[in-house]
């Protein structure tokens, strides 16, 4: 066999980087996720919907383990991780190591931005980099500036997150996960923090992802974004998929009656 | 005496035994920094086995007088000297300035550990996530994101110990010790005059004084994100100002 032929792992690890089969978490009695699926292709932008307490945040957070799902797969870049219980009854991944590799390759974006403040914005932007891939500092300086002039912050690259407006800290974060270069990018509502005026700035720069053909997982509250730029819309209710579909047909006609409710009360 | 005439006369034993005074706590300090900080990453842990251990020696120091420290370790070792002689450390336990040392040190890394364990619980958690998300490790997490921040966040309290024990030192001279207590007591016994006491109260107002200095220059230092952003008047404005003056 010839070996440039790539296995059938190896091409589901390039076309779909990240995969999650029903996937279950609990707080304490509280069951928030009750067996939701995700394939993310490359290029496909991900909407996820829903009203707070449907489990979208946390089922986002299960992606990347910062959650670990207490029942379910999930297999990132062809990687499946093991999930084991520990003896107080706690989800625990298997191999640390591995679950450390794989945040690595999902950028997350955080509501609150969770900028380290005590470094500046290129710092920020070239510590994962530098750290925890150990790649070259010369590489890794001329990759975050360039990303950071990508997001328009090229004037306040010595800047201190505190010395940033809200716009400008979720834009420098952006940079931060693109420097990482990640084969999938964690959007954990990024605008919900921000100022009103401040929004469009940061949804431009997402737009502008999008349409470089970034793989992109977005929990969102902004339906305009989600109708004119994702590719596959996920609603979520109750810890389970209501509704999901291709954002034309779903936002043109909706077969669940709580997803009409909810676009009604949300656009 | 007249004042001034003491300091003339008595003035080189004081600087003396001030100079034995900042070895002292100088070197308890830095040994305790150093001692403090894995202690109270221990003390932070979830792991019982690691974290109660620190917390039993936390209470203990902080919980008991440190002249009574010091006298269990200075006399207390003396009941045990066959045996610290049989394990080679009676050199340390014969002589005054390594127990005044000792209990120093184990007294400020108790305070310090104390401290850096509340500095530990201020960082903000989203920012912890955060270096999660990246996929740091736990080592990578403390070096680059908790302890710069714990630090930070105790620097001020810190320095209040480095104070309390520059001030605390004065008992190493109750075990014959001629730091700056020590030599002023000996000076007014052989004098029995009292502006001595004031002259050595001085003097360590000025050790403190600068120790207040240094300590609000670092803070400053560490801190460049807590300062106000210095925003500069474009230079066309300036000019301009000039130009209509």
């Amino acid at each position: 066999m010839n070996s440039s032929v790539l296995n059938n792992e190896q091409m589901q690890a390039i076309e779909a980087p990240l995969i999650a089969r029903d996937i279950h978490k609990s707080f304490g009695d509280f069951e928030v996720l009750k067996g939701i699926s995700l394939t993310s292709r490359q290029h496909d932008v991900t909407a996820i919907l829903g009203s707070s307490g449907s489990g979208k945040s946390t089922f986002l957070r299960c992606l990347n383990l910062l959650e670990v799902p207490d029942a379910g797969e999930l297999i990132v870049h062809g990687q499946p991780v093991h999930i084991r219980h520990n003896r107080h009854g706690e989800a625990v991944p298997v191999d640390e190591k591995l679950v450390e590799r794989i945040r690595a390759r999902l950028g997350m974006v955080f509501q609150q931005f969770n900028l380290w403040s005590h470094m500046t914005v290129l710092e920020n932007c070239m510590i994962g980099p530098l750290r925890v891939l150990k790649q070259p500092k010369a590489e890794v300086e001329e990759r975050a500036r360039y990303y950071l002039n990508k997001v328009g912050l090229d004037n306040r690259v010595d800047h201190y997150p505190s010395h940033l407006s809200g716009g400008q800290q979720q834009r420098a974060a952006i940079a931060r996960a693109l420097t990482m270069e990640p084969d999938v990018m964690l959007f954990d509502e990024p605008t919900s923090a921000l100022d009103p005026e401040l929004v469009g700035e940061v949804l431009l720069v997402m737009r502008k992802l999008a349409e470089e053909g970034r793989t992109m997982i977005v929990v969102t509250h902004e339906m305009a974004f989600a109708r004119e730029v994702s590719s596959h819309v996920m609603f979520l209710h109750q810890g389970l998929v209501e509704e999901e579909g291709a954002p034309e047909k779903l936002f043109k006609q909706q077969e669940s009656e709580r997803f009409r409710q909810f676009l009604s009360t949300n656009f | 005496m007249h004042p001034f005439k003491m300091l003339s006369e008595y003035g080189p034993l004081l600087l003396e035994g001030a100079w034995l005074t900042i070895q002292l706590s100088g070197l308890a300090l830095l040994i305790g920094a150093l001692l403090a900080m894995p202690m109270s990453v221990a003390r932070c842990s979830p792991r019982a086995w690691l974290s109660v251990p620190v917390r039993i020696y936390i209470s203990f120091f902080r919980g008991t007088p440190m002249l009574a420290q010091l006298f269990l370790v200075y006399f207390g070792a003396g009941q045990f000297r066959h045996e610290l002689q049989a394990v080679d450390l009676w050199w340390l336990f014969r002589d005054p300035f390594y127990c005044a040392l000792l209990t120093f040190v184990l007294n400020t890394t108790a305070y310090q550990a104390e401290l850096l364990r509340g500095g530990i619980l201020g960082v903000p958690r989203g920012e912890v996530e955060a270096a999660r998300a990246y996929g740091m490790s736990a080592w990578l997490r403390y070096r680059l994101i908790v302890m710069p921040h714990a630090y930070r966040i105790a620097f001020p309290a810190l320095g209040n110990e480095v104070i309390l024990l520059l001030k605390g030192s004065a008992i190493a001279s109750v075990v014959t010790l001629f730091d700056l207590m020590g030599q002023t007591r000996a000076i007014f016994a052989k004098s029995f005059d009292f502006s001595i006491y004031l002259w050595a109260a001085l003097l360590y107002l000025l050790i403190t004084m600068v120790i207040v200095r240094i300590w609000r220059y670092l803070e400053k230092r560490i801190n460049p994100h807590l300062q106000r952003r210095v925003i500069q008047a474009p230079k066309a404005v300036k000019t301009a100002v000039t130009a209509t003056e």
